[in-house]
């Protein structure tokens, strides 16, 4: 419930104005509506009891019935302006939670970074964003609209009809509605959990059955995947939170029959008495049946609650993560200024493993000057990859100091840090679009020519050529490219950043060595004074390098 | 012409149409009880104008009697509204459901992608999208019928009073429906358009999600910010504009029924004050006919506005019905067999292609393949290797000629049979929401540790901080390249299978990994297993028994 409050806060924060504006348009059409429907029953009641008693020329139609043209079109124009502002609003600022949580995954330290899945962080940003436009929408506006038209229809009623008969009206529908939300709300709010829960296996085991249909095919799994698929949908409809919800709408109905019939009851009885006048009596009845329309709104926001809870607490806990720089910061950031040296330092490294229960590298110290390039060599596992990832300030670091281009890794705000020094990472992602979209996301608006160029520098001009060009459209996860396609054109978007030190993670593997030899002349050839840092494995690479540093 | 327009407005409803036609006959009874529903508050708004007009005349009346008549009226009321809903909702789950287990179906055993997109656009029109089908079916369904019905109820009680009064029913209540159609167009066109928008942002999304770390280290979080804002700002555009047409539908309709009730009461007004005489049947209008009149107009226009107000639930139901119509015309070929695990096919391991062309069209040679044989398929990229390896796992079927896997043709009765005797290491990684041990073993039976150490993962699984329960990004993230081509490998060889079947098992790897690699395949093979791999590694390829060349018999047929 908490996590509810904190996101309806960020909501409000982001589009307060609107909202306020939509909350009183939204009282302001209730009221009208009330107004409306107990102005024209006295209106009706009174000009009969004026004709009876042939008082029909001397009773005041215009002003009555000029009000109640007015409330008919007031209200009207007032629900629609509050729809369309309360509707904006709420799109606006999901769209800026939606940005926010986004943004929260880019930031994310490497190892939660690692462990985000596309389709959980996915069914994050689309699917629980989308429930939250219901706390404003369809729990906190009508319910303090609501609130308010009750209690001002109450100080109506007190003094225009009886007190008795305000009191009844007004305490049935608030204690009423209680009795009717509060058993739904206990019911339904499990319920709808569940059910989101359920809906949310479904989509991911479904998003798993389409990647690996065919290794799930080969194995014999397939037709159990698509039973757990059904199994999750069976689930959801096995839960009965829509029978919860129609017997809230049941005893709804039920309540605005009991309200309404009280209300008859009571007027007539007073009429009768002659207390109060007939046409009174009619502006009660038709107020009472009117205010049904300030309560049954909450009738959808009951049977959400529990989902919009659910992805309310599943959001913020994203959310809540630490957006800062992952880097384990020391606690002081000395000496911010550039000064000379070689452009990558390291002294005294020391790594923990990711486990972080023993040391992975233990005083290591090298230097990578401008134009030089360095490769770093060792079995698999001993830690080249973790000392790339750390320089990139992706890794935290234990001990030692690691600087940029003299200036201490920790005194680097991240983006200053990659414009300065850029990692191609063991794996990386080709997302579906053009060619050049894909060349562009390192460097925004580059020019055809200089796209040309780095491709010709890795050697994927030929291709590029025979396909299409830079217009030439790549799958999903860069389906259409071979794997040393692939690695060469992530190769070739890290070179678009133009980086004075550039860190390699094992850059030509899948190439065979002549095209290894000649993608390699081209990187230092397009960066003829970047300083280059290679973990390698390969003869090809090493061969390149100026200099071998052993790990072990 | 104007036959080409009503046959061309036939083909574009019948999507949705077609698609409810499962749930017609139970949604057709619900909206007839919500309509009976509806039709009782005549009988109820009777009572309450005859106490009133009681009060006015001073007939006595039982107040107790009246509000006790009032109240049982209006619990019948809800009760038939109430089973109304639930038989509503109970139909259009069936029909969800439906379409759901058959999207579920088909997705799992077609063998190439659909056209209408990746894993994130098909989840989205399995699931938010056909939701959409929910409302329209409890929603606007129901009031259809009761605008057909209750206010004809209306117009006759009204006639018997007053014609006048029928007549300011009459003229107004048939300009609402003209004017639904025409938003009603606009309100599907922009519903479309928002469906797209839905789709694509979602595969957009899935993508970059899983490629956040390249994303944050090309330094490009702001650019590809800069877009998602972009798209999400779109989307909110678009269903803006679907709600904005909803919003002013519903205002214009709240608009035509307040000028409607206003007349009546003028009418009502006027005539009991004794100014206007015409209109009763020369009969005059007693005041509890009056208020009857004035209570009954608002439900006159109240089923027109239900079905206006949910009039963007039909638009988007009709998007979604088009959406689904074309996923359902867009068929790819099917894997055979349904990817159950059975007995093992018997006979020998023995694979041959007779005359296949893939269903890509590329033709491939004559490849017979003995029991035990190591063999390596190399070629040019886009040559058929991976279709050639696809169609000896039965994954897909040739488009012309057969594939022969020991004495049996590769066919839907076959293939669940021959699968269980392969290994399968397919070129690009993907690993399911579940322990590394899930993915691995995927339920069977057998000896994990022996088959993480032959494939040289052992000690990388070991050295993970959950080891074998770690859960991996879909891609593998969280071990190297080299490390979660290991597991596949791990996988392949996992049930001792007889037929290793590999496509690039070496690509992208290091030399060591790639030997690593290499000698966990050729064991199998020293095993006696049939190993088929397919590769641009010719190193690999000569430590294989024999070479076969994909692509390079263009003139032959």
């Amino acid at each position: 419930m908490s996590a509810l409050w904190q996101i309806f806060r960020i909501i409000i924060r982001d589009q307060r104005v609107a909202l306020l504006r939509g909350a009183a348009l939204g009282i302001v059409v209730l009221i009208m509506g009330v107004t409306l429907l107990g102005l024209s029953g006295w209106f009706i009641t009174a000009a009969s009891a004026a004709g009876l008693a042939g008082l029909g020329t001397v009773f005041d139609v215009f002003r009555p019935s000029a009000m109640v043209r007015f409330l008919a079109l007031g209200r009207t124009a007032a629900r629609y302006g509050e729809r369309l502002l309360t509707h904006d609003a709420t799109l606006r600022a999901l769209e800026t939670l939606r940005l926010r949580l986004l943004r929260s995954y880019l930031t994310a330290p490497l190892q939660r970074m690692q462990r985000i899945r596309g389709p959980q962080a996915l069914n994050r940003l689309m699917a629980d964003i989308d429930a939250l436009d219901g706390v404003p929408l369809r729990l906190v506006l009508p319910f303090c609209s609501a609130l308010v038209v009750q209690l001002m229809a109450a100080m109506a009623l007190w003094f225009l009809v009886s007190p008795v008969i305000a009191l009844w009206i007004t305490i049935g529908w608030t204690a009423g509605a209680v009795l009717v939300f509060w058993p739904s709300l206990v019911m339904a709010t499990p319920l709808s959990r569940q059910r989101e829960a359920a809906a949310q296996a479904f989509r991911t085991r479904l998003i798993d059955l389409i990647g690996s249909r065919r290794d799930l095919a080969v194995y014999g799994r397939l037709a159990d995947q698509v039973q757990a698929v059904t199994a999750a949908e069976s689930r959801r409809l096995a839960i009965p939170l829509d029978r919860v919800d129609r017997a809230t709408g049941l005893a709804l109905s039920c309540l605005a029959t009991l309200v309404g019939a009280g209300t008859l009851w009571l007027g007539l009885q007073a009429a009768q008495d002659g207390l109060l006048p007939p046409a009174f009596a009619a502006l009660a009845f038709f107020a009472a049946l009117a205010l049904f329309e300030t309560i049954a709104p909450l009738r959808r926001a009951a049977s959400d609650l529990g989902r919009m809870a659910e992805a309310a607490r599943r959001v913020r806990r994203d959310l809540a993560r630490p957006d800062g720089k992952p880097v384990e910061q020391p606690a002081t950031a000395r000496d911010t200024s550039a000064a000379a040296g070689p452009a990558l330092a390291i002294h005294d490294l020391r790594l923990m493993r990711q486990d972080g229960d023993a040391l992975l590298i233990d005083g290591l110290g090298l230097d990578v000057a401008a134009g030089e390039t360095v490769a770093l060599t060792g079995t698999s596992g001993c830690g080249k990859s973790t000392i790339l990832l750390s320089i990139a300030g992706l890794s935290p670091v234990a001990g030692g100091e690691i600087r940029v281009l003299g200036r201490d890794l920790s005194a680097w705000p991240e983006a200053a840090l990659r414009e300065v020094l850029t990692l191609l990472p063991q794996r990386s992602a080709i997302m579906a679009g053009t060619l050049r979209e894909t060349l562009q996301l390192a460097d925004p608006g580059q020019s055809d020519d200089m796209l040309w160029s780095v491709l010709k520098c890795v050697h994927l001009e030929r291709l590029a050529q025979e396909r299409g060009g830079l217009d030439t459209r790549l799958g999903h996860f860069g389906e259409g490219l071979s794997g040393g396609e692939a690695r060469r054109l992530a190769l070739a978007r890290a070179l678009l950043r133009r980086p004075h030190v550039l860190l390699l993670d094992e850059p030509t593997e899948g190439l065979d060595d002549e095209t290894a030899r000649a993608v390699l002349a081209g990187i230092r050839a397009f960066l003829p004074d970047a300083a280059i840092l290679m973990a390698s494995h390969r003869p090809v690479e090493k061969a390149q390098a100026d200099r071998l540093i052993l790990l072990d | 012409m104007a036959k080409d327009v009503n046959a061309e407005r036939r083909r574009r409803a019948s999507p949705l149409t077609d698609l409810m036609k499962p749930g017609q006959k139970n949604l057709r009874r619900a909206g007839l009880l919500s309509a009976v529903a509806a039709m009782l508050w005549p009988l109820q708004a009777w009572l309450v104008a005859e106490a009133l007009g009681s009060l006015l005349t001073g007939k006595p009346i039982s107040a107790a009697g009246v509000a006790l008549g009032f109240a049982a009226i209006g619990l019948l009321r809800g009760l038939l509204h109430w089973q109304a809903e639930a038989l509503a909702q109970r139909s259009a789950d069936t029909v969800v459901a439906d379409v759901r287990a058959n999207i579920v179906r088909r997705e799992a055993r077609r063998s190439a992608e659909s056209a209408i997109g990746g894993a994130g656009a098909i989840a989205a029109l399995a699931t938010e999208k056909l939701q959409m089908l929910v409302p329209y079916a409890t929603r606007y369904l129901p009031a259809q019928i009761r605008v057909s019905t209750v206010p004809l109820l209306i117009l006759m009680l009204a006639f018997w009073h007053s014609w006048a009064a029928g007549l300011i029913l009459l003229i107004s209540g048939p300009l609402i429906p003209v004017f639904m159609a025409l938003v009603g167009m606009a309100a599907k066109e922009a519903s479309a358009r928002q469906m797209v928008e839905i789709g694509s942002i979602n595969d957009a999304l899935v993508e970059r999600l899983s490629a956040l770390l390249d994303i944050r280290l090309l330094g490009a979080g702001q650019t590809v910010e800069a877009g998602f804002a972009a798209s999400a700002g779109d989307l909110r555009r678009r269903t803006m504009a679907v709600l904005s047409i909803a919003f002013l539908s519903s205002t214009v309709l709240e608009l035509f029924a307040a000028i409607g009730v206003a007349m009546m009461a003028v009418y009502v007004g006027f005539t009991l004050l004794g100014t206007i005489s015409f209109g009763t049947w020369g009969m005059g209008l007693s005041p509890a006919a009056g208020i009857f009149l004035l209570l009954l107009a608002p439900d006159f226009y109240q089923p027109l506005r239900d079905l206006a107000s949910a009039w963007h639930d039909r638009a988007s139901a009709a998007a979604v019905a088009d959406e689904i119509a074309a996923w359902e015309a867009d068929e790819t070929t099917v894997m055979p067999g349904q990817g159950r695990r059975t007995a093992p096919l018997a006979g020998p391991a023995s694979i041959r292609l007779s005359g296949c062309v893939s269903a890509s069209g590329a033709r491939l040679p004559e490849v017979s393949i003995a029991p035990g044989e190591s063999v390596a398929l190399v070629g040019p990229s886009g040559a058929g290797k991976t279709s050639a390896l696809r169609l000896m796992a039965g994954l897909a079927v040739p488009a012309q000629g057969a594939v022969i896997v020991g004495d049996h043709c590769l066919t839907d009765e076959t293939a669940d049979a021959w699968r269980s005797r392969l290994g399968w290491m397919p070129q690009a990684p993907h690993f399911l929401n579940a322990s590394i041990r899930h993915n691995l073993t995927l339920g069977r039976q057998g000896d994990l540790s022996a088959a993480l150490t032959q494939a040289g993962v052992d000690a990388v699984v070991a050295g993970l901080p959950q080891g074998l329960s770690t859960r991996l990004g879909e891609r593998g993230a969280g071990l190297s390249g080299g490390e979660a081509r290991r597991l596949t490998l791990a996988r392949a060889i996992f049930s001792k299978p007889d037929v290793v079947l590999a496509d690039e098992p070496t690509a992208d790897l290091d030399a060591e990994t790639a030997r690593i690699v290499a000698d966990g395949l050729i064991a199998v093979a020293k095993r006696g297993a049939t190993l088929v791999i397919a590769t641009h590694d010719m190193t690999l390829a000569r430590r294989m028994d024999r070479i076969i060349r994909i692509g390079d018999f263009g003139g032959i047929a």
